[in-house]
């Protein structure tokens, strides 16, 4: 690995008994790239940045940070600065205390600590709070004690273990959204693990999907929604109908619930609900199918819906507000999509 | 807080009321009593003198007592408090083979009554005499007692603690050693504080070891309360007893002031 990569992971793993949690990760990360580890529990993403921070021991593989191999390191001689879920603030020391916490490991000295406090509470809209005990603080304050306690001794890699979660649904997106501001100020190379794929889609250079260990892909978030390379990445990311593709009686392809498909060719195909077109003529020819509407949610931007098709299919549908207006639950419509619309997934 | 027009409001008051009739009217007896002008212990007290305090003050065997007590019970509570803690570090922190065996035998102490702890340990230490009589058998005795009452207290104290807070003191550069002392400990300080006191309660209180194990030249309070309840019943030991209750009480409101601070 060269210059252009701040943290590498090389084959990590990790397994627990027979159980393996981190299988043969392999991941760089560039100077100032923010990198979601994303997947959902148990997929080994926490396992992962736990052994980048020096907590969990790898059982194979190695961790390069800066170039320099820290596998074996000592969490505390690791130059990261982790925000935690529960964000651990030290209960007995004030607002002030925990963010100098840091500097005085490092031997800062004092006139040095209070200047750079003094800063990262101003960064941070702490003013005021500083001679608080964490127990008198909101959870968003907490929160962003926690993330200066981290960001304030410039680590090489800053880790988000699911940083947002305690957050309210209201809080959390701007909190996203601020954070997002600061790691682009400071050019932050950041790794943030998420089960939000919302959350990982809004704030990311590049996401790496992660299912039972497994690296499933890594790409910006255009690329993973758009081309996703496996089934689970498909069904996780965003909401997906997918179609086996196969050679029909009649020539041409057809999926395995009979609906004939125009494709480039066999294969597993993704088609996003918000491509689909719902009308009211009736079905003909391939990329369409009639069905009945079963669920019709008004989501304020749009319309969410669920079309029953007559092989027994739930193919969901997304479109503007005005759907509801022209169908009703239990109506008769047609779902009509075009070739450019289905996305082949590669085959395993 | 309950209120009259609950259905059951008056009851409960009245069930709470009695309660702290119960648990206090022993102490009100006793209070009651050295104040009695009278030669011998006397419930309802006749006359009002404060003579019986004046005799206790002047017998130097109780301020001795006390003093020895004291040094005991100090002695007791710090290394309970160490090996307790320690112990309760390990059995939550670590999983080894045995850990839920090792928890039931460490508390068992607690279950025994005293005078069988007492007889077995003056057995034991006749046919092995590791520790020389006196306040250091004594001490070694109470810790038997005094160590589970600290695990007891510390255990679910340090369950309940974030464990990430060591770790993120690890993260921002504390060694393993340093986040212990410098995050973890000061979180537990009231744990701390809670379980040093029982045991130092418990070993200023505790009468039959003391008993069967301490030496004549250097008896505790409680050795010389119950020599002189034996040998004449008079109100100088209820006001022995008041002097303790007066303390006990100026040491709970200081710890309540202190806790609200």
């Amino acid at each position: 690995m060269s210059g252009g990569t701040e943290l590498a992971l090389e084959g990590l793993s990790r397994r627990y008994g027979s159980t393996v949690a981190v299988a043969r990760m392999d991941l760089a990360v560039a100077p100032g790239e923010l990198v979601a580890l994303l997947g959902p529990s148990g997929c080994g993403k926490t396992t992962t940045l736990r052994m980048v921070a020096g907590f969990v021991e790898p059982s194979g593989g190695r961790i390069l940070l800066r170039g320099r191999d820290i596998t074996s390191m000592p969490a505390h001689k690791r130059d990261t600065g982790m925000v935690f879920q529960s964000y651990a603030l030290f209960p007995h020391l004030s607002v002030a205390e925990n963010i100098a916490f840091g500097l005085h490991r490092r031997g800062v000295p004092k006139a040095e600590v209070a200047h750079r406090v003094a800063r990262m509470v101003a960064l941070l809209k702490l003013d005021g709070l500083e001679a608080r005990l964490p127990r008198q603080l909101s959870g968003g304050q907490q929160q962003r004690v926690a993330v200066g306690r981290a960001l304030v001794i410039n680590p090489a890699v800053v880790l988000l273990d699911e940083p947002f979660s305690n957050l309210d649904a209201l809080l959390r997106e701007g909190t996203r959204i601020e954070l997002r501001r600061l790691q682009t100020e400071l050019g932050l190379t950041t790794l943030f693990v998420t089960h939000d794929q919302a959350e990982a889609m809004a704030i990311s250079d590049r996401i790496a999907v992660m299912n039972q260990g497994r690296l499933e892909q890594l790409g910006t978030p255009r690329e993973i929604y758009d081309r996703p390379a496996t089934r689970f990445v498909a069904g996780f990311i965003g909401r997906a109908n997918l179609f086996d593709a196969k050679p029909g009686a009649a020539g041409g392809l057809i999926s395995e619930d009979g609906i004939p498909l125009e494709a480039a060719g066999a294969a597993t195909y993704v088609l996003r609900p918000e491509r689909i077109v719902l009308d009211d003529a009736p079905a003909e020819g391939p990329n369409a199918a009639a069905g009945s509407i079963e669920v019709l949610s008004f989501l304020g931007t749009g319309v969410q819906a669920v079309l029953r098709l007559s092989g027994g299919r739930a193919l969901l549908v997304e479109g503007p507000a005005s759907l509801a207006d022209r169908f009703r639950p239990g109506a008769a419509a047609t779902a009509r999509w075009t070739a450019a619309d289905l996305t082949a997934i590669p085959a395993p | 807080m309950i209120s009259l027009r609950h259905p059951f409001g008056w009851l409960l008051r009245l069930l709470a009321l009695l309660a702290f009739v119960y648990l206090l009217g022993p102490l009100f007896v006793i209070i009651a009593a050295s104040l009695s002008d009278t030669g011998y212990l006397a419930f309802p007290p006749q006359g009002l003198s404060l003579r019986w305090y004046q005799s206790a003050l002047a017998d130097t065997r109780y301020l001795d007592g006390f003093f020895v007590s004291v040094r005991l019970a100090l002695t007791v509570a710090a290394i309970s408090l160490v090996i307790g803690t320690a112990a309760a570090v390990a059995l939550t922190r670590f999983r080894f083979p045995g850990r839920a065996l090792i928890e039931a035998f460490f508390l068992s102490p607690l279950v025994l009554p005293g005078l069988v702890l007492a007889v077995a340990l003056t057995l034991f230490f006749a046919s092995n005499p590791l520790v020389p009589p006196g306040m250091m058998r004594l001490v070694v005795s109470h810790l038997i007692v005094g160590v589970p009452l600290v695990l007891r207290v510390m255990l679910p104290v340090l369950r309940r603690v974030d464990r990430s807070i060591e770790e993120a003191a690890q993260n921002l550069g504390a060694s393993p050693l340093k986040a212990f002392l410098l995050v973890t400990l000061p979180a537990l300080r009231p744990g701390l504080f809670a379980a040093a006191a029982l045991a130092f309660i418990f070993s200023f209180d505790e009468v039959e070891m003391a008993l069967f194990l301490g030496s004549a030249r250097e008896a505790p309070l409680t050795v010389v309360l119950y020599g002189a309840a034996q040998m004449a019943f008079d109100p100088t030991v209820a006001a022995v007893s008041s002097l303790l209750i007066l303390l006990a009480l100026i040491l709970m409101v200081a710890q309540q002031i202190y806790a609200q601070r």
